[in-house]
């Protein structure tokens, strides 16, 4: 069932993310890019990751789309969608190498698999991996600076001199 | 217990809280310049808590997330210092941008605590998120003039900079599959124990190297993820430019001989894998930056490029760390000393031009005519930096040059030895031409250029390092081998 | 519990049927001759409230709005991190309290920032 699942989510996946990179109307490929994170999100479900996904929902559906729709709007003349680059068949070039790349590793290293069944939920146990003892508190403090470091950088350059 | 182990961080928190108070005064006061005053403390008293650590135990703390070592120690010192010499040297450059100084200051600030952390940093998790942090301030700190050229160094920057951040978590994501570990210590003994002869049998980790010397390799530019160094340089603030080309440079060669050496330092047919790689590597990103600078005619893209070409100078000390793991040192602590003359030099370069450009409003190399009788002392500073980035005594860089190469064909790397004695010949050529403009050539005015006090001092402190490590390196050479030493090794 | 997700699935089936459905409903009345087709400009004019339509669809936004929406971001992905604290604060105890403090309090520093400077007004 979940086998099913993850397929008919992988093949909606690889059809947004072409439809991404095809698409002239700038706007058309970003909802199909927030469309994309929905799928991805659904993927991390079927991979028993339900915080992963709850994240996903949360930062890119939530956050990151509306950034990526607020600087479409930003834009002038949008409806002239975007230009396709000189260097489209050198990127499909490299980008296939990278995959075939990827693929190969991915199926001919013998990987070690746990046989530990899945935690459920996994809200609590990251939590516990976030702050408790033995965690990841310090990648945690420093995000937070890099926060800031984002914000004080945002306003920056979006202000006039 | 983390409370207890907040006193080994003081370097960074320290610093993490002067910039939050610069943020913050910038809100209140209206003399700008207190707020360099402000930084300038912060970085102080940073260096004094990093010199106070120095007989520190080696150690790591917050859950194996950061190491304290003299390896990081001695990082941590250089960039306190590169960032201290660059707002110095900023004083003339500020009024570029009257309204930001304030968040200038703190970016900087920012992104040297990114670096510290990153320097010290024995975690795949905690590289990351340190990485990140002094990228996301030097992104913003490129742009900061808000020019064409600025934008466009700013935005070239970020994008090809999250593309390299993107591989580098594919291989970090490819290590941890394999290992099942971040933490660097871990990934060691699990790597060491593997039943494997060579690289070939496990293309997992075959990739996971190459994708981690990838993303590392775009903090340092080598060849082939130097092509947003000239661009980057040229549009960027000048004193962002030396700032990118000596602190995140040093930087990134600490957090690469870290993962590297401690991660991936045993077996030894895997460290001479990856010692190979960067010597390959290093041959051409020296060539490269050498023969594309001869043809340069702005300054700050023939500081790039020639940036490129000590990269590949540095990067030799790499390959001789690889080459040599579990032999001796003399890679680490060649490295160290390289760094160590590399960062007064290129600063001093770079704040020479800072002085020079500001005034000429140009950083044309031809408008350079005849500096020797306009301001005799920037022109002198000048000529000493580039002749110790050739390599010529009495300066730094011959030392530095001499003890690297000394490492290398200790460890059977002479061919790459010779292709950088080539190359520091050509490099003469360019970096020669520059000083025969500014001695030789006619001056267009008479005009006198002046600088603030602020900027002659930092330019007197490089030059002033520049000769120390030429003439009485054996001090400088003992802290170097006091810093070899990385924690979990 | 991942059984759980398949109600949402199902809720995803019934409404991609339904979106589905509906205009092939129309399209197929329309096909039999049961709706007739009397077009006219008023008809295919854009509907906006009842009022009349003017200019093109795309027009720049202020870029003000961009502002709000990167601080919104930040906000998120503070939210992120206090989720997953929140559901076991008992656990956690003093020493998630603190770095929670400690997180909010460097954040707080980039708001007191942007409010100070009027980075969040509307001028």
């Amino acid at each position: 069932m979940f086998d099913i699942v993850f397929w008919i989510l992988a093949a909606v996946t690889v059809g947004a993310a072409l439809a991404v990179v095809f698409l002239r109307d700038v706007f058309r490929a970003a909802l199909c890019l927030v469309f994309l994170f929905f799928t991805i999100a659904g993927i991390y479900i079927t991979l028993h990751a339900d915080f992963l996904a709850v994240v996903q929902v949360l930062i890119y559906v939530g956050a990151i789309s509306i950034l990526i729709i607020v600087a479409i709007m930003l834009t002038r003349e949008v409806w002239r969608g975007s230009p396709s680059g000189r260097l489209r068949i050198p990127a499909l070039v490299v980008g296939l190498l990278l995959l075939g790349m990827l693929m190969f590793t991915a199926m001919s290293t013998k990987w070690h698999i746990s046989d530990v069944p899945p935690q459920e939920p996994t809200t609590t146990a990251i939590g516990a991996g976030l702050f408790g003892d033995g965690g990841f508190l310090l990648p945690v403090e420093i995000a937070a600076v890099l926060l800031l470091a984002a914000v004080l950088g945002a306003i920056v350059l979006i202000r006039e001199k | 217990m983390i409370v207890s182990e907040l006193h080994l961080m003081t370097p960074e928190l320290s610093l993490l809280g002067f910039a939050l108070v610069v943020i913050l005064l910038d809100l209140f006061i209206k003399q700008k310049k207190v707020l360099a005053g402000v930084s300038i403390a912060g970085l102080i008293v940073s260096a004094g808590f990093t010199l106070a650590m120095w007989g520190a135990p080696t150690i790591d703390i917050f859950y194996a997330m950061l190491a304290v070592d003299r390896f990081a120690l001695f990082f941590k010192f250089l960039l306190l210092a590169a960032a201290g010499l660059i707002i110095l040297a900023s004083q003339d450059y500020v009024s570029k941008f009257e309204r930001f100084q304030g968040e200038y200051y703190a970016l900087v600030l920012i992104s040297a605590v990114g670096m510290m952390l990153l320097t010290a940093a024995a975690d795949l998790i905690s590289i990351y998120v340190a990485l990140e942090l002094s990228g996301i301030s030097l992104y913003v700190l490129a742009s900061f003039l808000k020019d064409q050229k600025s934008t466009e160094a700013g935005l070239k920057y970020l994008l090809l900079g999250a593309v390299a951040s993107a591989v580098l978590l594919y291989g970090m994501a490819l290590v941890f599959g394999l290992t099942g570990k971040t933490c660097l210590l871990c990934i060691a003994d699990v790597v060491e124990t593997m039943p494997i002869a060579g690289l070939l049998d496990n293309p997992a980790l075959l990739l996971g190297i190459i994708l981690l010397a990838a993303g590392f390799g775009f903090k340092i530019a080598c060849v082939p993820f130097q092509m947003w160094v000239p661009d980057v340089y040229e549009g960027a603030p000048t004193p962002i430019t030396a700032y990118l080309s000596v602190a995140s440079k040093a930087a990134g060669f600490a957090v690469i001989v870290r993962v590297f050496f401690v991660a991936l330092g045993a077996p030894s047919w895997l460290s001479i894998d990856w010692g190979i790689l960067f010597a390959i590597l290093s041959a051409i990103t020296m060539t490269l930056g050498n023969v594309v600078a001869i043809v340069q005619t702005n300054i700050k893209r023939m500081l790039g490029y020639s940036s490129i070409a000590q990269a590949g100078y540095l990067m030799v000390g790499l390959a001789t760390v690889g080459v040599a793991v579990g032999a001796d040192a003399l890679g680490r602590s060649g490295l160290l000393f390289f760094l160590m003359s590399y960062a007064v030099t290129n600063l001093g370069a770079f704040i020479a031009v800072i002085a020079i450009s500001n005034k000429i409003d140009s950083d044309l190399i031809g408008d350079y005519t005849g500096m020797g009788k306009r301001a005799p002392l920037l022109a002198v500073a000048l000529t000493l930096c580039l002749v110790s980035l050739i390599g010529l005594p009495p300066t730094a860089g011959l030392i530095a040059k001499i003890y690297i190469f000394n490492a290398a064909v200790h460890h059977g790397l002479l061919w790459l030895v010779i292709v950088a004695v080539i190359n520091s010949c050509i490099s003469a050529y360019y970096y020669l031409r520059v000083v025969k403009v500014m001695w030789l050539g006619a001056p267009v005015s008479e005009e006198k250029v002046p600088s603030s006090w602020a900027l002659r001092a930092s330019l007197s402190l490089c030059c002033l390092g520049v000769l120390l490590l030429g003439v009485i390196p054996g001090s400088f050479v003992g802290m170097a081998e006091a810093a070899v030493r990385i924690f979990g090794s | 519990m991942l059984a759980d997700y398949g109600y949402i699935g199902l809720l995803l089936i019934v409404a991609i049927l339904f979106t589905v459905s509906m205009p092939l409903l129309a399209l197929s009345l329309s096909f039999l001759g049961i709706i007739p087709r009397k077009s006219n400009p008023d008809k295919t004019s854009t509907y906006e409230c009842g009022m009349e339509t003017i200019g093109k669809t795309w027009v720049q936004f202020n870029f003000r709005y961009y502002l709000y929406a990167i601080i919104f971001v930040a906000l998120d992905v503070l939210t992120v991190f206090l989720y997953p604290w929140a559901v076991n604060l008992k656990e956690l105890g003093l020493l998630g309290l603190i770095s929670v403090a400690v997180f909010f309090a460097i954040l707080v520093v980039g708001y007191i920032y942007a409010w100070r400077k009027g980075a969040l007004e509307w001028k």
